[in-house]
């Protein structure tokens, strides 16, 4: 029997870090008073494909219910957890999930992942709690290289804000500069008659890298109070995650949203030994607007998977083996339960290819059963 | 560590080390490097891969820069930093048939190992047509009927003349890429930035 592309069974220190991942993060979230939601695997198709929402349909493992309707595996978490959490009181205000989305889009099918939402708080408040959980998550799964990329909506949208472009345009704009193409985005600009936007533009695409990237660009933006106070609010989470110990925080200016409902913030994680990504998120307030509520709402997903492979391997505990008997299984279970540090097997007979650390049998002596080391 | 620079084999990665050359950069082991498909040199670690799988290292933080036709980017779309032209491996991609070829009034059938590229452009047009996926020799296949026409690249023309056709349409140039992977540009930014400077330089000269 064959697996589909993209699907994978997993067996060893893979599972069991993906475990102590999943452990560690309930922990780190409990303390930090985070509520536990879980929505289900299956929804409807328009969770996702709304106008708010806006992903791609093309990218979800779907089908069509008895009714007609489009039903997907669940592809992302915090468009079906804004659904969820909806109606919640406002007084619920964090949120902490954990489990797979699918996706056609990625490597593998199933990607697990574990996140919080952070909902009506205020904005400093949510952004900053949300990056300490982070930190803090990454530093029980003792992972200590890392480096936090900070952006914002804001910039581009402010900066484009004033020239029209029809959807078409702005939307092949967008990916130029998610892409980093400058000839393309100096193309479009031309072409859509606003010349004068290209210089900015380009500039920004080569707006990313430490502190001084802010100094640069705070002097440049000097006359639009409306990206100093963005540099300011990004300066400012700077500085916090600088406070908490985090070794490397960049800035990428020229960062564009790649979900429609980014609204502000966005923040990423990257590993430092191989670049894997292994956190992503920020704010999207619009998500909820269409549930009528105008709110504030920022977030962060952990790529559990990636973490799993770049956590150091558990230390094992002593394996030991106690050889035993139908009659003496009994014996050998309550010398079981004694042992709480080690891993304890019972066999009834020793295997040629074992591995164990001491083998123990039971004896009958006196007609009292007891355990002794072989 | 070096930086990772993955090279698309053959005509490109000659015109590659011209440029790289000119730029001052040291060339000598990838002149002489044989059949190796991995070399050093003093500043860099490169690698030889065919295009499109140049883009699968980059994607995959493999390498962190490469070396890639545009054709191949348009195509297959990989997730990474397309950066910017650079002044060789220039092409056009284009519709061709056999001179004077009377087009069927059913649904055309068009071969090209571009199906992503032609489904687009044929989509743009408005037009429903069959893509027939081949891998190479593109020509051949309006000639021994099993196509109405092809989409493909077009450097000279050459070749096309030489088969007995003509071109239909051009509607995409493109020259060789710089691409680079979307970590390694922010981790390795140091190391990367001045390299990428002096290709942007390197590339407005020419």
């Amino acid at each position: 029997m064959f697996l589909p592309a993209g699907s994978q069974d997993e067996t060893g220190i893979q599972i069991s870090n993906r475990l102590r991942a999943a452990e560690s993060f309930r922990l780190v979230t409990k303390k930090r008073n985070f509520k536990t939601i879980s929505t289900p695997v299956v929804e409807y198709a328009n969770t996702f494909t709304n106008q708010m929402a806006g992903m791609d349909l093309h990218s979800m493992l779907k089908w069509f219910n008895a009714e007609g309707e489009i039903e997907v595996l669940r592809p992302d978490w915090t468009a079906a957890i804004a659904r969820a959490i909806a109606g919640q009181h406002p007084s619920e205000q964090k949120w902490s999930y954990q489990g797979s989305v699918f996706r056609f889009d990625k490597d593998e099918t199933e990607n697990r992942q574990a996140g919080i939402e952070i909902v009506h708080a205020d904005q400093f408040l949510g952004e900053a709690e949300s990056l300490l959980t982070a930190i803090a998550y990454l530093k029980n799964l003792t992972i200590d290289t890392y480096v936090i990329e900070l952006g914002h909506t804001g910039i581009f949208d402010a900066i484009v804000g004033p020239y029209h472009f029809d959807e078409k345009q702005e939307l092949v704009l967008l990916d130029a500069m998610h892409d980093k193409r400058s000839d393309l985005v100096e193309e479009i600009v031309t072409q859509a008659g606003h010349p004068a936007l290209a210089e900015p533009l380009v500039a920004l695409i080569d707006a990313y890298g430490s502190r001084e990237i802010i100094n640069t660009y705070r002097e440049r933006w000097k006359k639009h109070q409306d990206l100093l106070d963005i540099l300011s609010h990004i300066e400012k989470l700077m500085d916090l995650l600088e406070s908490a110990g985090v070794t490397e925080v960049i800035v990428d200016l020229g960062r564009v949203k790649n979900l429609p409902y980014y609204d502000g913030i966005m923040f990423r994680g990257f590993l430092t030994n191989d670049g894997s990504t292994c956190f992503s998120g920020g704010r999207y307030d619009r998500l909820y607007e269409q549930f009528q509520q105008k709110t504030s709402a920022v977030g962060l997903a952990f790529d559990v998977d990636t973490l799993a492979k770049h956590m150091n391997a558990e230390q094992e505990p002593e394996k030991i083996c106690i050889l035993a008997t139908p009659a003496t299984h009994a014996v050998a279970e309550q010398f079981r339960i004694d042992m709480e540090e080690q891993v304890v097997d019972i066999q009834y007979q020793l295997k040629s290819d074992a591995n164990y650390q001491k083998i123990y049998q039971v004896v009958e002596e006196d007609s009292q059963y007891k355990v002794v080391e072989k | 560590m070096k930086p990772v620079i993955a090279l698309t084999k053959g005509r490109l990665e000659k015109q590659f080390l011209k440029f790289f050359a000119e730029l001052g950069f040291e060339v000598d082991p990838l002149l002489e490097k044989g059949r190796k498909l991995q070399i050093e040199t003093s500043e860099f670690s490169f690698f030889f891969a065919k295009g499109v799988d140049v883009t699968t290292y980059v994607e995959n933080g493999i390498a962190d820069i490469g070396i890639v036709g545009g054709d191949i980017l348009i195509e297959h779309q990989p997730d990474v930093y397309n950066l910017f032209p650079l002044p060789f491996g220039h092409c056009r991609m284009a519709l061709a048939t056999k001179a004077n070829y009377q087009w069927p009034e059913q649904k055309k059938r068009i071969a090209s190992t571009f199906t992503n590229i032609t489904k687009n452009y044929f989509k743009d047009k408005g037009e429903s047509v069959d893509i027939i996926k081949l891998e190479g020799s593109v020509e051949l296949a309006p000639i021994l009927g099993l196509a109405d026409a092809i989409v493909d690249i077009v450097e000279t023309g050459t070749t096309l003349k030489e088969n007995g056709l003509v071109i239909e349409d051009e509607f995409i140039s493109f020259s060789a890429r710089l691409i680079a992977n979307r970590s390694s540009l922010k981790i390795k930014r140091d190391q990367l930035v001045p390299v990428i400077e002096r290709f942007k330089e390197g590339a407005k000269k020419a």
